[in-house]
């Protein structure tokens, strides 16, 4: 009898879970058809017909696919600059005695303890110093560094465990450094590079504060401040309002259901490595 | 030898460049400029001491306020939204049925951008058509409904539920890390006679010791970072109950533009995590070893 209750307790608390997590998204779902009398007046109801009115509207009074385009660019572009940068460092790390080369790691981890949030300001007077405000270039510079303690930490220990041999069987082949590098221990460490990206990837598609801080213009901001412009776009068209968050959320929800495998080890290597 | 030594050089010199462009210099120049009063418009960089930091710990309500939500706020990311992250890995490493549909789908709002999940929970707590006004008006608590994200009693409860309850990273880490755990000591524990309750107390949770420490110092450091949810979701109001130190830092320095006092803040954000993982790392005593 105990232990039929602890069951069904342990199953009616996964369910919570899940529940908790999954029905604020149906529900923005759901709502995303209704329309706006409907919402207001039935919110926890099913919506009486599938019209995509509300999409079209929101596609219409705001560029969300604009936005779109200019996550999947910045987060591209930043997660193959920080993973080919830190895997050059990495490599290096883990493969060659140089001196100095503890201090130098030691310094580089140290990135790891100082909350970035805490560097805002002077980071926002860099790139304005560059001449990178509002600009794709200046985005990408910050999350290619901002990204970079995780990245250092996962690659030098996927590189590591490579077997020597096979960079001394290159080098008896005549390869040299960077040949050695690029076509033996790259293809060699994919595991950790995989890692590395899709964290990278991740952390770039939704980072918030530094868009906001160095971007003004729409046709540089990311997907997370889309909706941050809806709010006063929107203020009466609940339906175009719920289309655009569903708009925002599900490419990540699919992406994250295909490769969740992936994703879950990646996440894992990430905070073992720290 | 030598061309070695030129390619080490040119393979650590990206990493190298980025390092102090995005950390060392600002790092230092935030300390530096902490010292001043430093403004943009009008111009104006004196040398003041620490007289940023006496105005913000003696005159500063707003950072006061700012400063106990930042550390209650810590508190509770460690304590209730780690516990929780436990408790369901626990449940789930003997892999029940649907274990891994709990686990993905835990980890959804984790994945997607917090800026949507604020914009979710800012319907979902909307006064008129938000769910849960919704659901106590059709069980019939009228009088319970309330605008919890900018009512004064409601706010910060509203706020915090918005990320404590969605454990979906914690659990992930701590459940691989169960799996993970050699079978022959609990089934020498098995052989022992203990009850599953007391295995998942006195052997598997002693195991998970490294992980949670692990889980415990992300939790702390999102929460000292924490942004993006709180500034779309009620930008740190009403007044200043809902606000933080990092909400603070934005503010004094973009609308302000008031930045040796907003480095003087982040100041404070640093030193504060600093000793936070100090105290972690001496709870957990993360250098011990288990076998």
């Amino acid at each position: 009898m105990k232990e039929k209750i602890a069951l069904i307790a342990k199953y009616v608390f996964m369910l919570i879970c899940s529940l908790i997590a999954l029905f604020p998204i149906v529900w923005v779902i759901m709502s995303s058809f209704k329309t706006n009398s409907e919402i207001l007046s039935n919110a926890l109801g099913f919506p009486s017909s599938l019209s995509l009115s509300g999409y079209k509207t929101a596609l219409g009074l705001a560029p969300i696919l604009r936005f779109f385009l200019n996550s999947v660019i910045v987060s591209s572009i930043a997660t193959v600059c920080n993973v080919f940068i830190l895997s050059m460092s990495a490599y290096v790390f883990a493969r060659m005695r140089f001196r100095f080369k503890n201090t130098v790691f030691i310094i580089l981890s140290l990135s790891m303890v100082v909350p970035i949030t805490a560097l805002l300001q002077p980071v926002y007077s860099i790139i304005n110093k560059l001449g990178l405000d509002d600009t794709r270039a200046g985005l990408i510079i910050v999350y290619t560094a901002i990204n970079m303690p995780l990245s250092l930490f996962i690659l030098r220990s996927s590189f590591s465990s490579i077997p020597r041999s096979l960079e001394e069987a290159a080098t008896i082949d005549g390869a040299g450094f960077f040949r050695t590098f690029i076509q033996v221990m790259m293809p060699c460490a994919k595991g950790g590079i995989a890692s590395a990206c899709v964290l990278t990837f991740l952390n770039s598609w939704n980072e918030f504060i530094f868009v906001l801080l160095l971007t003004k213009s729409i046709k540089i901001r990311t997907l997370p401040l889309a909706l941050n412009y809806f709010t006063s776009q929107f203020s009466f068209n609940y339906t175009a309002m719920f289309a655009a968050i569903t708009m925002a959320v599900l490419p990540s929800i699919i992406v994250f259901v295909i490769f969740q495998e992936q994703v879950v080890s990646s996440i894992t290597t990430g905070a073992v490595k720290e | 030898m030598k061309v070695q030594k030129r390619w080490i050089f040119i393979f650590l010199a990206p990493t190298a460049i980025l390092f102090l462009l995005i950390y060392t210099i600002p790092l230092l120049m935030t300390f530096y400029t902490s010292l001043f009063d430093y403004r943009l418009y009008p111009k104006r960089f004196n040398f003041i001491g620490i007289a940023n930091y006496i105005d913000l710990f003696t005159q500063n309500k707003a950072f006061t306020h700012g400063f106990i939500n930042t550390v209650v706020w810590i508190l509770m990311q460690c304590s209730l939204h780690v516990g929780l992250g436990i408790i369901l890995a626990l449940v789930l490493y003997k892999k029940p049925f649907g274990w891994k549909f709990v686990r993905a789908s835990y980890m959804i709002p984790n994945i997607i951008s917090n800026a949507t999940i604020a914009m979710i929970f800012l319907n979902i707590f909307n006064p008129s058509f938000g769910v849960l006004n919704s659901v106590l008006k059709t069980v019939g608590f009228e009088e319970m409904t309330r605008n919890w994200l900018f009512e004064n009693k409601t706010a910060f409860m509203s706020v915090s539920c918005i990320w404590i309850l969605f454990a979906g990273y914690t659990t992930t880490l701590i459940l691989a890390e169960a799996l993970s755990i050699d079978m022959s000591v609990i089934e020498a524990a098995k052989i022992d006679g203990v009850t599953n309750f007391q295995m998942d107390l006195l052997v598997v949770l002693p195991l998970l010791r490294r992980i949670i420490a692990t889980t415990i110092i992300m939790g702390a450091s999102y929460m000292l970072q924490m942004f993006d949810l709180i500034y779309i979701a009620t930008k740190g109001g009403p007044g200043t109950t809902t606000t933080n130190l990092p909400l603070l830092l934005y503010s004094v320095s973009t609308s302000e533009n008031n930045y040796g006092y907003a480095n003087a803040i982040g100041v404070v954000i640093i030193v504060l995590g600093f000793l936070v993982m100090l105290a972690i790392n001496g709870i957990f005593k993360t250098n011990d070893m288990d076998y």
